[in-house]
């Protein structure tokens, strides 16, 4: 029963259910994937996606159409780990991941292009809270209910665990609850509503929305804003590195800019481009890993 | 009581209407209550309904999240609630779960969440489904979340519920309205069929108002109803009385004028006998005269019997003319009158060897306003009747005395007493019944003259035997007044 299933989840490890959500998927996928046509090109989009805007998502499936070539199919699921675990399958032959599950993941994916964000392949993870509140320092917000964005999101958690750990804290002793709300608009929503007094957003989404949604961003303000990190990058499964559309992917994404409809993409993206960039754009991000996984 | 009286006071065509009125007014406001008791129960029923569907929705949607504690899940189906259950206007929401504790509220703000709930969100709700407080115009209900037969949590929702009170308050003014106008078009209906249906009515009570001042006059065809059968018959039935109220006046004119004429054939007799008396001792003084005329003492003497006989006869005559002559009786009654009505009796208490003692202390001055005729025809009769039932040889009385208010007239016998009919007749406050029964009309013509002069009569048994009728007359005062000024 599904529900037994979701009761299940609570008491294990999230590296545990990451694995036998690996499986799972894989084994979902390999089966579905018997029936689905071969030369659909799957791309896997993560919440960390601004939205699950109906027209951007169009735009966008029929600019990687044209650019690899046959029919592309856009994947979306709730979480991240869901969407790692098909990438890591080879079920996806890429994705708009994190960079979390990147750096955890590095030896079973290759990098393909990283969105360039006010000319730079950089974003930043902000600590926020409601706009009406006094606060002057980062650790104040102890004893609040804090919104994470995603357990597998480097800007809507792991920066925060990272920074409790260099501290010598912990999450759950720092803050009195926390909980996920699987995206990171939805941590926005949380704080601004009250349902929680502070969260860890992602920086990109965080000042885009700003623009787009200023009644509800305006009710939150930004606590802390971390270093530049590397930007959620594009990746392939290095399974599929012979297969020529991960190449066809990447000079798509990378000569976006150049296309009409390409720039369509982008501007409500509000992204310049994608680069190609080097992994060690993401060692940042590794770094926070082993803190965490030492001191958190 | 006082209220009852008051409104018994009021005409009937004014009455009937506003009792109509009142009734509509009592049916509408049954009918209104009527209606907004059943508005009232559909409504409860249709917001239960929603209320219940609501509760159902959100049920499905957030128990799994309720089972895993997911605060953000079971936030983000209660924010998107509200916006797909607008009709149900949801002011908040609240789930709490297994442990009592707030999972999320749809405003996090008032309720925190991982907050222990406010004591008063456990006690306001009531044995209905959807529980109404209609001072603060809200409507709470409360679900309990199941998962295999276990309450795994709570659902309580309060909602605006202020448009279905304005929804009954606005049909309540369209019912006052419609009422008050139906009510108000029903009195003025009420009012003018009761006053078309009554006005016979009126017709029939504008003459017996009129007959009971004593002018009795038959409804003319004119103003007989063209249709309705019931006052028809109704005027037909008043004026038949009229006609034979008129018949027994006239027949008891009639009798008391033979009445009148008996007495004075009595009278007339007596008369004829008191002029015969002296008449003999004239022609035998004629005779005297015829064969001693020339003797002077003789002649002397005769002429002086004749001279005395002829005064006798004229005083007579002259007596009878003031009393039986309408120009003359028309004129203030005076003392002389006393003198007549004592001469008019003389020959019938001769007849019955009775005796009239009378005295009149009249003072100065006349009494304008009392008329001699009708006086002393009452008075002849009082003594006619005196006479009669006093014995042979026996005395009556007529005494008479004029004060600055009052005649006073004292009329004494001395028979075995007055029979009560004729009390009646002179006293009893309306002597209908004795007059209807024909009896004593002598009586009943004195009784008219008391009634027409404002007086009163009284009737009493003498100590020493026999009964004293005591009349008195009022005199007005401005003519007392006029004699004293003349008199001055």
């Amino acid at each position: 029963m599904p529900e037994r299933g979701i009761l299940g989840s609570r008491s294990t490890t999230r590296r545990e259910v990451l694995t036998l959500g690996v499986g799972a998927a894989a084994y979902a996928m390999s089966r579905s994937g018997a029936s689905a046509q071969d030369n659909t090109f799957r791309f896997g989009l993560t919440p960390v996606f601004l939205s699950n805007d109906l027209e951007l998502l169009k735009l966008l499936r029929d600019y990687l159409s044209s650019a690899i070539g046959g029919s592309v199919e856009l994947v979306t699921r709730r979480t991240y780990q869901e969407i790692t675990a098909l990438l890591v399958a080879g079920q996806l032959h890429g994705a708009w991941i994190c960079g979390y599950p990147y750096v955890q993941f590095k030896a079973d994916l290759d990098l393909v292009a990283t969105p360039s964000w006010h000319g730079k392949p950089l974003y930043q993870s902000y600590l926020i809270t409601s706009a009406g509140r006094e606060i002057a320092d980062w650790r104040e917000l102890r004893g609040d209910i804090h919104a994470f964005s995603d357990p597998d999101s480097n800007s809507g958690s792991l920066v925060t665990r990272a920074l409790l750990a260099e501290n010598g804290l912990q999450s759950h002793s720092f803050f009195s609850r926390t909980f996920y709300t699987y995206g990171h608009r939805n941590v926005i929503r949380a704080v601004a509503s009250g349902l929680a007094q502070s969260g860890s957003v992602d920086g990109y989404v965080w000042e885009v929305m700003l623009e787009i949604e200023p009644r509800l961003v305006e009710q939150t303000k930004i606590v802390r804003r971390s270093e530049w990190l590397g930007f959620p990058p594009i990746a392939a499964p290095k399974s599929l590195a012979g297969d020529p559309r991960v190449a066809s992917l990447r000079n798509a994404l990378i000569s976006m800019p150049k296309d009409v409809d390409g720039r369509k993409v982008l501007a409500l993206l509000r992204l310049d481009g994608f680069v190609k960039t080097d992994p060690g754009l993401f060692d940042a991000i590794a770094a926070k890993v082993e803190t965490v996984r030492r001191f958190g | 009581m006082k209220l009852l009286g008051r409104l018994r006071a009021i005409p009937v065509s004014y009455r009937v209407p506003f009792s109509v009125a009142l009734l509509m007014v009592v049916i509408s406001a049954a009918i209104s209550e009527r209606v907004l008791d059943r508005l009232s129960r559909t409504q409860e029923s249709f917001l239960a309904g929603l209320v219940g569907s609501y509760l159902d929705g959100l049920s499905a949607s957030v128990l799994p999240a309720v089972l895993r504690g997911d605060v953000w899940e079971v936030f983000d189906a209660l924010d998107r609630s509200e916006s797909s259950y607008a009709a149900l206007s949801p002011i908040e929401t609240v789930v709490t779960g297994i442990d009592g504790k707030v999972l999320a509220a749809s405003d996090p703000k008032r309720i925190p969440t991982y907050a222990d709930l406010p004591l008063h969100y456990l006690t306001r709700y009531g044995a209905d489904p959807v529980t109404l407080d209609e001072k603060a115009l809200t409507g709470f209900a409360r679900r309990d979340l199941m998962y295999q037969g276990q309450e795994v949590g709570t659902i309580h929702a309060a909602f605006d519920v202020s448009h279905l009170f304005a929804e009954r308050r606005e049909i309540l003014v369209t019912l006052l309205v419609t009422n008050g106008v139906l009510a108000g078009l029903f009195a003025l209906g009420g009012f003018l069929l009761v006053r078309r249906m009554i006005s016979p009515m009126r017709v029939l009570e504008n003459h017996m108002r009129a007959a009971a001042h004593g002018s009795a006059r038959p409804i003319p065809p004119s103003e007989f109803p063209s249709r309705d059968g019931e006052a028809a018959s109704l005027f037909k039935g008043y004026n038949v009385l009229v006609h034979a109220e008129r018949e027994r006046a006239d027949l008891a004119m009639q009798l008391a004028e033979e009445e009148k004429l008996a007495s004075l054939g009595r009278l007339a007799s007596g008369m004829a006998h008191e002029i015969n008396n002296p008449l003999g001792g004239l022609f035998n003084a004629i005779d005297t005269l015829k064969t001693h005329g020339t003797t002077p003492g003789v002649r002397d003497t005769s002429i002086s019997l004749i001279e005395r006989g002829l005064q006798g006869i004229r005083d007579v005559v002259e007596a009878a003319l003031a009393t039986y002559r309408p120009e003359r009786s028309a004129r203030p009654l005076a003392p002389e009158d006393f003198d007549d009505v004592r001469l008019l009796m003389t020959p019938e208490l001769r007849r019955r060897r009775q005796r009239l003692a009378c005295s009149v202390d009249w003072g100065d001055g006349g009494a304008k306003s009392i008329e001699g005729g009708p006086v002393r025809q009452a008075l002849l009769n009082l003594l006619l009747n005196a006479s009669a039932a006093t014995p042979e040889g026996g005395e009556i009385g007529l005494h008479a005395c004029r004060t600055n208010e009052h005649l006073r007239i004292e009329i004494v016998d001395q028979g075995p007493g007055m029979p009560y009919d004729s009390i009646v007749m002179l006293t009893a406050p309306s002597p209908g019944s004795v007059v209807r029964a024909g009896l004593g009309l002598g009586l009943w013509m004195v009784r008219r003259m008391i009634d027409e002069l404002g007086g009163s009569a009284t009737v009493a048994s003498r100590s020493e035997g026999g009964t004293a009728v005591l009349l008195v007359l009022p005199v007005r005062r401005e003519e007392t007044q006029d004699e004293q000024s003349h008199a001055a």
